[in-house]
């Protein structure tokens, strides 16, 4: 299917305004008034433009189903039904950590599960790289494969290219076909999809011709741990990197018990603070700076995986992006992994 | 909508019991039963204070009410300590793992707790006491810094009368105008003073870190298997549900592949006994 894309902004418009197909909620990816090179997700209003045709969001989509600071104690159930527009491909990786880590058989957040199920994911093609961007080294790719509802792939200045890959974008495109034209797509377009998807590759790939994926990421673990020591020497714990991660989850929980009711509101936590996983006595699983460094990376390339058979990290570059030591994360892996290469030909 | 697993279930404090100094057990009655298997932990709530995983203290099959031992060790154990009867608290769970008792039966079954780790091993030893014809032998090693935190003193000799019980205490060191009529050493050393069988039975760790690290090592020299020591590792827990992953280490949650984990299973991660 293609689509004009004046015709689909009209249409998000639409949803918006008058409820289309009950949804009440549009949010989209607009350009900060501050910094135009920073996109954000942002519920749509007015005639603000939408950006769709570039990279990521500098925050996760992760922020929209998991918020930073909720009541979960009561509970309060979700009943809105929404459309996130403008999700790129590192987002719905890290959705899919997500939904194992939330919704399991040991437990599930119904907070997360319910705006989960409401909510309609149309993702987009990056057609632009950031310098952080390496989803290319985590086995990711700058499109969309899997896991979203619609995803949207620009042809030209003028039309986009819809494909569907759920139930649910196929009731979206039902409900775009009664708003608003909607055509076939014919050999050319899709030729004119994989084209495009290719130059992006090559575009991505030739960004991080520095960097490969490493083979085996139990080496992390196994080096000198004073080269660790070395690379967390930038880092000020500041814990930017976590909050920004599309993947991270880790929470901590505060009691707002009045007389009548028991209340419980939870927020982000950070494995970067001393203070993190702190017991009663005063111990903490990690004291020192570079152990809690090292603990991101273990976590992102061996914890999760084997909690949850997905890599921890989808590439985004957020941690790099937003580091206020200027640490850029594919370096350390780099230099760790280069690192424990050499301890093993020493041993040899 | 799925349950909510934050939810409470309200709870009153029926009974105190001071213990030591630092230690004490609150008997709590929820609103409705809480059924769990020895060696599962719930989550206490102290309104506007906050919540902690404890492991409660009194046999498994007594849901109605429960006994939790609570040592003053952080903010929220500090005010259990100013708790009063009538108090309103929360429960949450049970969570986690328990010990496979049923697997013991026919076995010399060995407990070393220390300090407030004989609280969680009293509620594994009371359980076994409940089906004690289903095992060969009990023998439980309690130890405590100093006779002043020796808890559970007033039930000791009970214990003691029963048939196939055994029970060694030690304390580190008896300071000046206490008296102590028992063993003097690290409860470690108790494993001395016993006939130790190792093969196939298993054994139970509980205590401070270093007591659990020493003795898991001690053990092994004894020659019982990692497979049958059991530890409980518990203290790291903080959501007990397997969300906030403050208890991970390496590739598991304390408070859900555990809290009672085999040395076998964890032997080989980083840093098991900080």
């Amino acid at each position: 299917m293609i689509v004009e894309k004046t015709s689909l902004m009209e249409f998000l418009r639409r949803c918006q305004e008058e409820n289309l197909g009950g949804i009440r909620k549009v949010i989209v990816p607009r350009r900060s008034m501050r910094d135009d090179k920073v996109l954000f997700f942002t519920p749509m209003a007015g005639p603000a433009e939408i950006v769709l045709d570039d990279y990521r969001t500098v925050d996760p989509v992760r922020v929209l189903f998991y918020f930073p600071r909720e009541r979960v104690l009561p509970g309060n159930p979700v009943a809105e039904k929404r459309l996130i527009v403008g999700v790129k491909a590192c987002d719905l990786k890290a959705l899919q950590v997500l939904d194992r880590a939330l919704i399991n058989q040991d437990f599930v957040d119904p907070l997360y599960e319910s705006r989960r199920k409401l909510t309609t994911l149309i993702s987009v093609d990056c057609s632009e790289i950031m310098s952080t961007c390496h989803c290319n080294l985590v086995g990711g790719k700058p499109y969309a494969e899997e896991g979203f509802d619609l995803n949207l792939t620009t042809l030209d200045a003028q039309y986009f290219h819809i494909s569907v890959g759920s139930g649910k974008g196929q009731e979206l495109l039902d409900l775009m076909k009664q708003t608003i034209k909607i055509n076939h797509a014919g050999e050319e377009d899709k030729n004119t999809v994989r084209e495009r998807r290719r130059s992006m590759e090559k575009k991505l790939s030739l960004a991080n011709t520095e960097y490969r994926r490493p083979d085996d990421y139990r080496l992390l673990k196994k080096t000198d741990i004073i080269k660790w020591v070395q690379e967390a020497s930038a880092c000020v714990g500041c814990g930017g990197c976590t909050n920004v991660c599309p993947t991270c989850y880790c929470i901590m929980l505060n009691d707002e018990t009045t007389a009548a009711t028991f209340i419980k509101d939870r927020s982000y936590d950070t494995c970067q603070v001393q203070g993190y996983a702190r017991v009663a006595g005063g111990g903490t699983p990690r004291p020192k700076m570079f152990e809690r460094f090292r603990n991101r990376y273990l976590c992102k390339f061996l914890n999760l995986p084997a909690n949850f058979n997905l890599l921890g990290c989808t590439g985004c570059g957020r941690c790099s992006e937003v580091c206020a030591g200027k640490i850029e994360f594919r370096e350390v892996v780099k230099k760790i992994m280069e690192a424990s290469q050499v301890q093993e030909t020493a041993h040899v | 909508m799925s349950k909510n697993p934050y939810e409470v279930i309200p709870a009153t404090i029926l009974d105190i019991i001071e213990e030591s100094p630092t230690i004490r057990t609150i008997k709590v009655k929820p609103e409705r039963a809480l059924p769990f298997k020895t060696g599962q932990f719930i989550e206490l709530t102290i309104p506007n204070i906050g919540e902690g995983p404890f492991t409660p203290s009194s046999a498994d099959n007594v849901s109605e009410v429960m006994d939790i031992t609570i040592m003053k060790a952080g903010f929220v154990t500090e005010y259990v300590h100013k708790t009063k009867v009538g108090d309103r608290v929360g429960l949450r769970g049970p969570y986690g793992t328990c010990y496979p008792i049923q697997s013991w039966q026919g076995k010399d079954v060995l407990i070393m707790g220390g300090g407030v780790g004989l609280a969680p091993t009293r509620s594994l030893f009371l359980s076994l006491l409940n089906h004690i014809d289903d095992y060969r032998s009990v023998t439980f090693l309690m130890g405590a810094r100093t006779p002043a935190d020796m808890i559970y003193k007033n039930l000791v000799e009970g214990w003691r009368k029963l048939p196939k019980v055994q029970i060694l205490r030690s304390v580190d060191r008896v300071p000046d105008g206490e008296s102590w009529a028992e063993e003097v050493c690290l409860v470690t050393k108790l494993l001395n003073k016993i006939s130790i069988n190792p093969k196939d039975n298993p054994v139970v760790v509980c205590g401070p870190p270093i007591m659990m690290k020493f003795g898991t090592f001690d053990l092994l020299k004894y020659g019982y298997a990692p497979k049958d020591i059991y530890l409980s590792m518990e203290k790291k827990m903080y959501c007990g549900i397997g969300q906030c992953r403050h208890c991970v280490f390496g590739k598991y949650y304390a408070c859900k592949d555990g809290p009672v984990f085999t040395y076998e299973t964890v032997k080989d991660e980083e840093n098991i006994w900080e």
